[in-house]
């Protein structure tokens, strides 16, 4: 009841937060030099046909005007018409935003798992050769631009090896997915989709392995650190001192208290793998909406930055609000 | 919370963790497997996306923005897409210029429509229709529909509406339904460019079915059109998977001449050139349209791999604005166009695939003189004239698109070598929206462009770039005689009278040089050895329909 309370009183937190995120952006991406009308006009179109435009938007009026009418629509869950495209923002969100997201959160749990298991077994192995190769591997890692990457992972798994489809979407279109969330895996099982499940599972382990690769390393080090002060502390070696049998030793003392540190660390490093997937999208042709907030940034088309941020903004809310929670199972020292 | 967590791992035998983890384990194993196994057979070409008989698997760097072409951006694979999915009533012939099949810009034809045909005065223009064409609806396309989709252009004041100036159409009464299948328009004055731009204006709309999507507050059925592909062209889209992929499937009920090739043409998003490339190698896709330079060069000597070359007009250029210090010198102009190493340019940025440029109006165009650009490599004279301009040493920004790897390449060149001969230049890359803005604000003093003219025509060059109105005039340049033969050439309909105007054109702006003339790289495209068929396009916006797998 205390934690549903507090969820409650964070997601009420939420409404100004967003209403912030809301004015500043309005406010900045005006304030950027670059006109996103000029971008959509052929090269006849005359100053008429430029106000002409800027109308049909609704550029022309005040900015007063301009944001009470934005948030006249946010309220009713319209984002705008995208300058670029002229269709709905909120209907390109929802198409681009399922893919995004599967990618990231299938990463970021990866990650997790990996750093979880190999932290503790090289915390538990310090200083000793297993440890250093896992340390040497993770900061291999961390330090590969995750565009490089990919394409070595491209070349390799796709056109060495042939254990992957060529870099082109994200399913096999002729396995007719009904879309439902965006996410190609997860409409496949709710749709009982057989081969498109599979084509989209074998889409996606590229793209997952790069970003995993890329966001591990932090990962690996907080929780090989923290797994080395428990082994180090007091409790840890009296129980040990007891002759607690191993297994209890390494779940009952050293595994939770290990993970206390993980989860604002696993926020902040899904915030940043929202960013990272930019690029991945870009090299593994995934279209999501890392792409899709680029090119609204670069042409400027308003609606579409301004719901990008916004959905950046919620994204990073809720990320931490739910590790929060999770920190707050784990240590019981944490009172919300 | 925390305290359901302890007692649910105390609680629950550990055996029984064990084994669901195990079999977790092994359901992810067996699916990375079966997944492994799908994108392998996938490799083999046995997958359902391989290539039929009669299928092409064309590989471009975008999805298109937007399938309504009134109100679309300057978007390339979406005004390519248009040109096979929309009917055109009337489209360029082919030519075989040194092999090589090109568009033909001086033989215009009708293709959708039955004819087009001028009155005495070249003042009234007659299009009349072939009887029996349909839309994917099913509706018939009429001169309703000419009329409805020219209503629309106009009610747009964006892209046909902006052209369609340059042959005296400005309002929607100068479009007139005759009878069923034929549509006049009356032009303000006769024009010899009016076959040239009703060839890439002539698009027609299902209008039946858009007034079935149109409201009061949106009567031309925008937001149904943006999402929605338009029909009745050499091919249907079947399939857009947004971001992915559009397939295209021939018109069956076309029956003008030179239908489409090819049954179906899948058109997958690829935006990594190096992407692209390893999808050609593998022969995963047929024709790659966004590989990079560098990766075309090594795919010339690649097994199963064909590079086709043609020339093309697409120009590389150097726009110096002539109100704008230090170029509002023509000395000065003259000294950077002398500093520009243009062998040294084609031979390392384009790898010897270039033609030097002779001329401001491009090779190729009716009226280019080759005495029409003298400007060569030579330091000497670029410090003489700039002492000419009473100045050692001149400072300047020099702005490229920011994603051109092209255009920065060549902005390093020509700063480089400018500076030997006095020039300071300073590499300004800016994004789309902030260039465009700058170019509307005719503030950029130096700026690399390039690109192709939709209309091969000297005047439809002057109108877009030379005349004090046109918008691709970012030089600034205003001269009387060029605007006074601008004026007349509305009106000279005589070939031969209208090369001499494009002579004179040429010899003023050789003098003036308001553009530094970098060169015209060819084209080249790399597909699968058996892909056939490759009609150059001049405009740059391909025809699919002469393509098929030989």
């Amino acid at each position: 009841m205390r934690i549903l309370r507090f969820v409650v009183r964070r997601l009420l937190q939420l409404i100004p937060v967003l209403l912030g995120v809301v004015v500043v952006t309005f406010l900045l991406v005006r304030v950027l030099p670059g006109d996103p009308i000029r971008t959509i006009l052929g090269p006849n179109a005359t100053e008429e046909d430029a106000a002409a435009a800027r109308a049909r938007y609704g550029l022309d009026q005040s900015l007063w005007k301009q944001f009470l009418d934005y948030l006249r629509g946010l309220a009713t869950g319209d984002f705008g018409t995208s300058i670029q495209s002229g269709a709905s923002v909120a209907e390109e969100l929802a198409v681009r935003i399922g893919p995004t997201l599967e990618l990231v959160v299938l990463a970021v749990t990866t990650a997790l798992i990996i750093a979880v298991a190999l932290g503790i077994w090289s915390a538990r192995r310090a200083d000793r050769l297993g440890d250093h190769t896992v340390r040497i591997f993770a900061l291999i890692g961390n330090s590969m631009p995750e565009f490089w990457l990919g394409l070595v992972l491209i070349l390799v798994g796709y056109s060495m090896l042939g254990w992957f489809p060529a870099p082109s979407g994200r399913v096999d279109p002729e396995t007719d997915l009904a879309p439902l969330t965006g996410a190609e895996l997860i409409d496949a099982a709710l749709t009982g989709n057989g081969p498109a499940f599979t084509s989209a599972l074998s889409h996606l382990i590229l793209p997952v392995a790069t970003l995993s690769i890329v966001i591990v390393a932090p990962l690996l080090r907080s929780v090989r650190a923290s797994a080395l002060e428990v082994l180090h502390s007091e409790a840890y070696v009296a129980a040990r001192t007891h002759g607690l049998p191993e297994r209890v030793l390494r779940r009952g003392y050293l595994l939770r208290a290990t993970l206390v540190r993980l989860p604002a660390l696993a926020a902040l490093v899904f915030g940043t793998a929202i960013g990272s997937t930019v690029l991945i999208e870009y090299v593994y042709s995934w279209q999501g909406f890392g792409q899709w907030a680029l090119r609204g940034l670069l042409y400027r088309d308003y609606p579409v930055v301004q719901a990008s941020v916004l959905i950046i903004a919620a994204c990073y809310v809720i990320v931490f609000l739910i590790a929060d929670v999770v920190q707050a199972a784990l240590d019981p020292r944490v009172r919300i | 919370m925390a305290g359901t967590a302890r007692s649910f791992g105390a609680g629950t035998p550990n055996i029984s963790r064990r084994s669901v983890l195990q079999l977790g384990g092994s359901v992810a194993l067996l699916l990375t497997t079966g997944a492994c196994a799908a994108g392998k057979s996938g490799n083999s070409g046995s997958s359902s996306t391989g290539r039929g008989a009669s299928t092409l698997r064309i590989a471009v760097s975008n999805y298109l923005s937007s399938w309504d072409q009134d109100f679309v951006g300057f978007d390339l694979t979406a005004l390519m897409l248009y040109k096979n999915v929309y009917p055109y009533m009337i489209d360029y012939g082919v030519t075989e210029v040194s092999g090589a099949r090109i568009l033909d810009t001086q033989n215009i034809v009708p293709t959708f429509a039955e004819s087009f045909e001028p009155s005495a005065d070249q003042k009234v223009w007659t299009l009349k229709l072939r009887q029996g064409v349909t839309f994917a609806s099913g509706n018939e396309l009429t001169a309703e529909d000419i009329k409805w989709s020219k209503d629309r252009a106009f009610a747009a004041q964006a892209n046909v509406a902006g052209i369609y100036r340059t042959i005296g159409l400005t309002e929607p009464d100068q479009v007139t339904v005759i009878d069923k299948y034929t549509v006049q328009f009356t032009q303000a004055f006769p024009s010899a460019l009016t076959r040239q731009i009703q060839a890439i204006s002539l698009y027609v709309y299902d209008s039946v079915e858009a007034k079935k999507h149109a409201t009061d507050s949106d009567p031309w059925a925008k937001e149904w059109f943006a999402k929605n592909a338009p029909t009745g062209g050499y091919f249907n889209v079947t399939r857009a998977v947004q971001g992915q992929e559009i397939v295209l499937e021939t018109n069956k009920n076309y029956s003008g001449p030179d239908p489409a090739k090819t049954d179906t043409i899948r058109i997958s998003v690829v935006p990594a050139a190096a992407n692209q490339r390893l999808q050609l190698e593998n022969g995963d896709i047929d024709i790659a349209l966004g590989v990079s330079k560098r990766d075309i060069a090594d795919l010339k000597k690649a097994d199963g791999i064909k590079v086709i070359s043609a020339p093309s007009n697409d120009q590389v250029a150097i726009q110096m604005s002539v109100i704008t210090a230090p170029f509002d010198n023509v000395n000065v102009r003259k000294a950077l166009a002398y500093a520009v190493p243009y062998e040294q340019i084609i031979a390392n940025i384009y790898g010897g695939d270039a033609r030097p440029a002779k001329s401001v109006v491009p090779l190729d165009m009716p009226g280019s003189d080759e005495h029409g650009y003298p400007y060569t490599h030579d330091l000497d004279k670029a410090r003489a004239a700039l002492a000419a301009a009473g100045v050692t040493s001149v400072n300047s920004e020099l702005v490229f698109e920011t994603d051109n790897d092209t255009h920065q390449q060549l902005a390093v060149v020509v700063q480089s070598e400018a500076r030997k001969a006095g020039i300071e230049l300073k590499l300004t890359p800016l994004d789309p929206a902030t260039l465009a803005q700058r170019r509307e604000q005719r503030n950029i003093p130096l700026q690399i462009t390039s690109g192709q003219l939709w209309v091969n025509d000297v005047e439809y060059m002057l109108a877009t770039s030379f005349v004090s109105s046109a918008n691709l005039n970012y030089s600034n340049y205003r001269n009387e005689e060029i605007e006074r033969i601008y004026e007349e050439s509305h009106t000279t309909v005589d070939e031969a009278a209208r090369l001499r105007l494009w002579t004179r054109v040429q010899e003023i702006l050789a003098e003036d040089v308001p553009w530094v003339m970098v060169c015209q790289p060819n084209f080249n495209l790399p597909v699968r050895a058996d892909v056939a068929g490759w009609v150059q396009p001049m405009d740059g916006l391909a025809r699919l329909r002469h393509l098929h797998a030989a």
